[in-house]
């Protein structure tokens, strides 16, 4: 006996979904992320001989080894609720993707046993330790294919490919308009966010340890860490730039609702969270110059420049463009989308403010970075820097649920209709004929 | 209506209080789930 269309009573079939996906996301992307910083921390400590890098490259391998449960049990899971409440729908990308699928199943199995591999011969490999760090390189590596076969399903739920035969389904439905750029915006998100995770659980441990060996430890993993969170993020908004061009040249219509209509306040928030990443970062840095081994007052002074900078770039990308707030909740001010607010506008004041903090992250990176050269005194940094690290680990999970969220929410178009595949499949799983652009989804009986 | 076939209805992606609740809700359990599994796994590695 069929089992019929369930639904989830109190918060509805769709919340379960994005509760599943959006928690597993945030483990796999740390893992992915992690694995790789893990993989160069082991390698640089082979080449310089600096013992923070072992240390930590170890104790990170171990996290993940633990956390990588989590990571798939969740992932399980959502597979199962996907497929128990939108059987439809998962046949059809079942059916599109099977390779894809079966591509990633692998890549997920091959990853998990190099990185137990990896965790396990640590000691075993002390002596061959360039084959044992390419363990850590190879579970990156599949990680990230593993991540690349998703982000082509992702990316075609949004900008489904223009295909009209059955015999090259699979490679256009693959590299359909927006999977480079999402699989590149990720590709860069899963090390910025691991790096702020890391900053963040170093200021952590730094606050509460009451060794001083431990101490030293914990406030250069902390500067570890902020370097690929900070050194990352400001990679970001150009590849985003890219990503979104490739949604308005494709669908428009979600261009329009993240970007300018009910759903814009989705990017309100990100340059919120941007404006507190990076300004939370600069003063870190500018905080952490002042323990540099070799006095760099110079150095230390342009960078309190730059953390005024940062502040009026970032500031500049947080004023809304009209005083259509957040209509859902009734924050409408004025008349609404006809109040413009001055500085608001996308041209020239957010493409000013994103291109000004992206140069001058990228000016007080290289000025940090030039200052590690020489080293830091640590164990001697303040309170509030380490605070400021961990408010960084909690704004960049808010930035990947707020992205996450942005994706999946640019295919309800007003909810007239949503759509589970963008102009193919509506939220009720039906099948639209007209106007989709992948054609053997027409071929499917319409539920 | 009752309250069951209320909650039933709609969805988060609608301006209705059902809506704006379940994206709460969301929201809530992602977090949590999200917090007690890093707290869980930190509590299993942590040596003794």
């Amino acid at each position: 006996m069929p089992i019929g269309n369930l639904d989830v009573p109190i918060i509805g079939k769709n919340v379960i979904i994005a509760v599943l996906v959006q928690s597993h996301i945030l483990f796999a992307a740390f893992i992915i992320g992690a694995v790789l910083i893990a993989a160069t921390s082991e390698y640089l400590g082979m080449v310089t001989k600096q013992t923070y890098y072992e240390r930590f490259a170890r104790n990170l391998a171990r996290f993940v080894v633990l956390l990588f449960a989590s990571g798939a049990a969740l992932a399980i899971t959502f597979v199962l609720a996907l497929v128990t409440l939108f059987p439809v729908f998962f046949s059809i990308l079942q059916n599109i993707f099977f390779w894809v699928f079966l591509v990633e199943a692998f890549m997920f199995l091959g990853q998990i046993i190099i990185v137990y591999a990896w965790y396990n011969v640590w000691d075993k490999l002390a002596y061959r330790k360039s084959l044992h760090v390419v363990f850590g390189f190879v579970a990156g590596f599949f990680g990230l294919m593993a991540m690349t076969m998703i982000d082509a399903v992702a990316s075609f739920m949004l900008t489904p490919a223009e295909v009209t035969s059955q015999a090259d389904l699979v490679a256009r439905s693959f590299l359909n308009q927006t999977m480079v750029p999402l699989n590149m915006h990720r590709f860069i998100g899963n090390f910025s966010y691991a790096g702020f995770l890391i900053a963040g659980w170093a200021g952590w441990r730094y606050l509460r340890t009451t060794r001083e060996d431990d101490r030293e430890y914990y406030d250069w993993m902390g500067h570890f860490g902020l370097l690929w969170g900070f050194g990352f993020l400001i990679i970001q908004p150009v590849i985003g730039y890219g990503y979104l061009k490739g949604i308005r040249e494709s669908a428009p219509e979600s261009f329009n609702t993240i970007m300018l209509g009910d759903k814009s306040w989705v990017f309100n928030f990100l340059a919120l969270w941007l404006a507190v990443l990076s300004i939370a970062s600069t003063a870190y840095f500018v905080h952490k110059l002042r323990f540099a081994i070799k006095p760099m007052e110079t150095l230390r002074k342009l960078s309190v420049g730059a953390l005024g900078l940062t502040a009026l770039f970032t500031v500049l990308n947080v004023i809304p463009t009209n005083a259509n707030l957040i209509p859902q909740i009734g924050l409408v001010f004025g008349q609404g989308e006809a109040t413009k607010i001055p500085l608001g506008s996308m041209y020239p004041w957010k493409y000013i403010g994103l291109i000004g903090m992206m140069l001058v992250g990228f000016f007080v990176v290289a000025l940090y970075l030039r200052a590690s050269a020489t080293g830091f005194h640590w164990g001697r940094a303040s309170r509030w820097s380490q605070v400021a690290l961990m408010i960084c680990a909690f704004v960049v999970v808010l930035t990947m649920v707020t992205m996450g969220y942005t994706r999946e929410t640019a295919r309800r178009v007003d909810n007239d209709p949503a759509y589970l595949i963008n102009g193919c499949v509506k939220l009720d799983q039906t099948i639209v004929k007209e106007g989709c652009p992948t054609t053997p989804i027409m071929e499917g009986k319409g539920g | 209506m009752d309250l069951a076939l209320l909650l039933q209805q709609e969805s988060t992606g609608d301006p209705t209080a059902i809506g704006i609740f379940r994206f709460f809700a969301g929201f809530l359990i992602i977090v949590t789930i999200y917090t007690s599994f890093l707290g869980f796994t930190y509590w299993i590695g942590k040596d003794e």
